[in-house]
């Protein structure tokens, strides 16, 4: 139901019933599309084995200013580790908070002993639980760096999906400098189209989008080329966006 | 020299024409985007790709009453609050009095052609509201005070040095043309605003109707910080923005990108179907949809569903040459330029003849509709639109009686023979070699030559040559 105290509804949709009953056909090329249209099919391609689509996908990454690495599943935790720290030595001219990683809840991640690991190298797991708290939400804002799983990865773009959810913030991928993502090789798709189509046909399509609240398909670190159209990267979001991604089949 | 966008149309364009830095700027940045464009486009299989986006949105405009209701429908079920606006005074109206009932005082906004069109930001100041516009280039035209130029680029118009000096004058930046520094200066600055904002407001790129969802494009991150850390969430959608299905949003998102910037996808699409669920750390705890009129179903009702189906990638408007000679402030007091906003500038408006100049800013060489993701025939529709606003009255006096006089002349071949030899004579007075045009008339023929050569008329009539011929 309309909530605007006039009959705007009312009245709008009349007027458009009207103008197209009046018109056969509505557009000047003469075409009528009285049934949906098929679903589109894949703009772009890709194919292969998993470890061919994983490193697709980290090539198609690093053409939007990401980086990546492919590495054994027992050495996930470690290298995130690593990456970690080179941020951290990189990290000038930013505050001294950088003492802690914004984060998934880490059963979200799937990388065992991922915590524990990030324990001993002096990182400690900030896992917001409500951003509109003011203790929270400055204390999710001061991390440098933003750890979160995928709900799924897409090859031919080097594209992320994230959807919220309970343990699953929005600010780990949005509010720190660095973005590190987990990818495990089950969750990647060749295209967009080959997972719509593997949802759709799951009859989960309608339900996951609802459910999240937000869905939100990430390409490459934030960027912005309004001053003279010179690419500058961490506009609002993260400046990085590092990918580890590992063949996790038999998980 | 700067546009005045209040100016006459003649005054827009000569000031636009004089401005230097302007027209270095747009050449540039028209130039790159054209190219980018031109890159991603021969990557993929461009037929088939117009073909299905056109057909998804053919259908939607077709059928927009019921994907309206089922949007609704949906949006609702997922806990949204849909509000309906026929002009830009009801929607600005609605968005005030949710600001109201929430004590909001400051707004964060992501970019947005439909708000500029409704004017929320004024609405909203005026209300003791402040608005910060997140969008880089937004910030920019922001703090300088301009209307933006363009609809992907706003500050098109503005080279680096000249954001410098603004970033110096208004946020005490030490001097510095580097553009990442400036960038970094703005994220500190709108870090804190999106923050401390109780209410975020976006546009719609694409509304889904089967899942009830807000999709928002952005490459920068802003259009998720609005949708996502205040705990107000107002996103205003033009009632066509519709796509029936999460894949055809997919795929008008790609269409988007490509014919934009050249990217494959934008670096962020985000997909908002209703307020944060229980126990999510983030997100909104309210959302509002305001669908808004505001002269679409004028449109349609004036026979110009085509201009419906435009997704405003903005491809038309960097190929148009008249565009990149002129820039966007130059189509005058428009949120929308180049040849799409040629069409729907005059289209949206009350009255069509306050911007009946419009459709002539354009050589109808055709490039718009070439490159245009859903096919649309731009050039079919300015011409259709001269052809209106000549009926209307809208052509201007001289060229209503020059034609008059013209049709007098015409109707009658001893009239038309003699006319013509005394055009011949003058003519060929006025330009002194055989092969030139004139560049200048005597009023009121003046207004023609002000623009145009006048060509030189031929020494010997057709019909002369063909008498000679035929004996």
């Amino acid at each position: 139901m309309a909530e605007s105290g006039t009959n705007a509804r009312g009245l709008i949709l009349e007027r458009l019933r009207q103008s197209l009953a009046g018109q056969s056909p509505v557009f000047r090329d003469g075409m009528r599309h009285d049934e949906l249209p098929a679903i589109p099919t894949a703009v772009t391609n890709a194919q292969g084995d998993p470890k061919t689509l994983a490193n697709l996908f980290g090539a198609r990454l690093e053409e939007v200013q990401g980086s990546y690495e492919v590495v054994a599943r027992a050495d996930v935790a470690a290298h995130i580790v690593r990456r970690i720290e080179a941020w951290r030595r990189s990290a000038d001219g930013h505050p001294a908070e950088f003492d802690g990683a914004v984060s998934w809840d880490p059963d979200e991640i799937p990388v065992p002993g991922l915590e524990a690991q990030l324990r001993d190298a002096g990182l400690s797991l900030i896992v917001p639980d409500d951003l509109h708290n003011s203790a929270c939400r400055d204390r999710a804002a001061a991390a440098d760096v933003g750890i979160t799983g995928v709900d799924a990865a897409f090859a031919s773009t080097g594209s992320v999906m994230l959807a919220s959810g309970l343990g699953k913030s929005r600010a780990a991928s949005l509010l720190p400098l660095h973005h590190l993502l987990v990818v495990p090789t089950s969750r990647l798709f060749a295209t967009f189209e080959s997972w719509l189509a593997h949802e759709r046909q799951e009859g989960r399509l309608d339900d996951f989008l609802r459910n999240a609240g937000q869905v939100v398909f990430v390409t490459g670190p934030s960027k912005s080329a309004d001053i003279e159209l010179q690419l500058t990267l961490g506009v609002h979001g993260p400046g990085t966006v590092h990918a580890v991604l590992f063949d996790d089949a038999g998980m | 020299m700067k546009v005045d966008v209040g100016a006459s149309y003649d005054t827009r364009v000569a000031q636009a024409l004089g401005d230097e830095s302007l027209r270095t700027a747009l050449d540039r940045a028209t130039r790159r985007l054209v190219e980018r464009r031109a890159a991603a486009i021969a990557a993929v299989d461009n037929t088939r790709f117009r073909n299905e986006a056109q057909a998804v949105r053919q259908y939607t405009i077709q059928h927009l009453p019921d994907l309206l209701e089922e949007l609704e429908r949906n949006l609702t079920a997922n806990g949204c609050h849909v509000h309906w606006a026929q002009d830009a005074e009801e929607a600005s109206r609605i968005v005030v009095e949710i600001a109201r009932q929430h004590d909001v005082r400051n707004v964060v906004k992501s970019k947005s052609m439909v708000t500029e069109e409704i004017r929320l930001n004024e609405a909203l100041e005026q209300s003791g509201v402040n608005v910060v516009e997140t969008d880089l280039g937004e910030y920019i035209i922001q703090l300088a005070d301009e209307p933006p130029s363009h609809i992907l680029a706003p500050v098109i118009h503005k080279r680096a040095e000249d954001i410098s000096e603004l970033f110096q004058q208004k946020l005490g930046m030490a001097p510095s043309n580097d553009p990442a520094h400036m960038c970094s200066v703005a994220r500190r600055e709108l870090r804190h605003e999106f923050l401390r904002a109780e209410m975020g407001v976006s546009g719609c790129n694409f509304a889904i109707a089967e899942t009830g969802t807000i999709c928002v494009i952005t490459n920068e991150g802003n259009g998720r910080m609005v949708t996502s850390m205040p705990p107000v969430y107002v996103a205003v959608a033009g009632i066509e923005r519709i796509v029936p299905r999460v894949e055809d949003a997919v795929l008008t998102w790609q269409a988007a990108s490509r014919n934009a910037t050249g990217q494959d996808v934008s670096v962020y699409f985000s997909l908002s179907s209703g307020p944060r669920r229980p126990g999510h750390a983030d997100g909104p705890d309210e959302m509002h949809v305001v669908l808004v009129d505001n002269g679409r179903s004028r449109v349609l009702e004036r026979g110009y569903g085509d201009a419906l189906l435009c997704i405003r990638c903005s491809a038309c408007i960097n190929e148009c040459p008249v565009y990149r000679e002129i820039g966007g402030h130059a189509y005058g007091k428009t949120v929308y330029s180049g040849p799409i906003g040629a069409v729907i500038t005059p289209l949206l408006a009350d009255d069509p003849l306050s911007a009946c100049e419009l459709p002539y800013a354009s050589t109808l060489c055709g490039a718009c509709r070439d490159v245009c993701p859903v096919k649309i025939d731009l050039p079919r529709l300015l011409l259709d639109l001269r052809g209106e606003m000549t009926h209307r009255g809208g052509a201007p006096k001289a060229e209503r009686i020059a034609m008059r006089i013209f049709a007098a002349a015409a109707r009658r071949p001893r009239r038309f023979r003699w006319a013509a030899s005394v055009a011949r004579m003058v003519t060929s007075l006025l330009s002194r070699r055989s092969h030139e045009t004139i560049d200048a008339l005597p009023p009121p023929l003046s207004a023609w030559t002000k623009t145009r050569a006048f060509p030189r008329l031929a020494p010997k009539s057709f019909h002369k040559l063909w008498s000679e011929r035929n004996g």
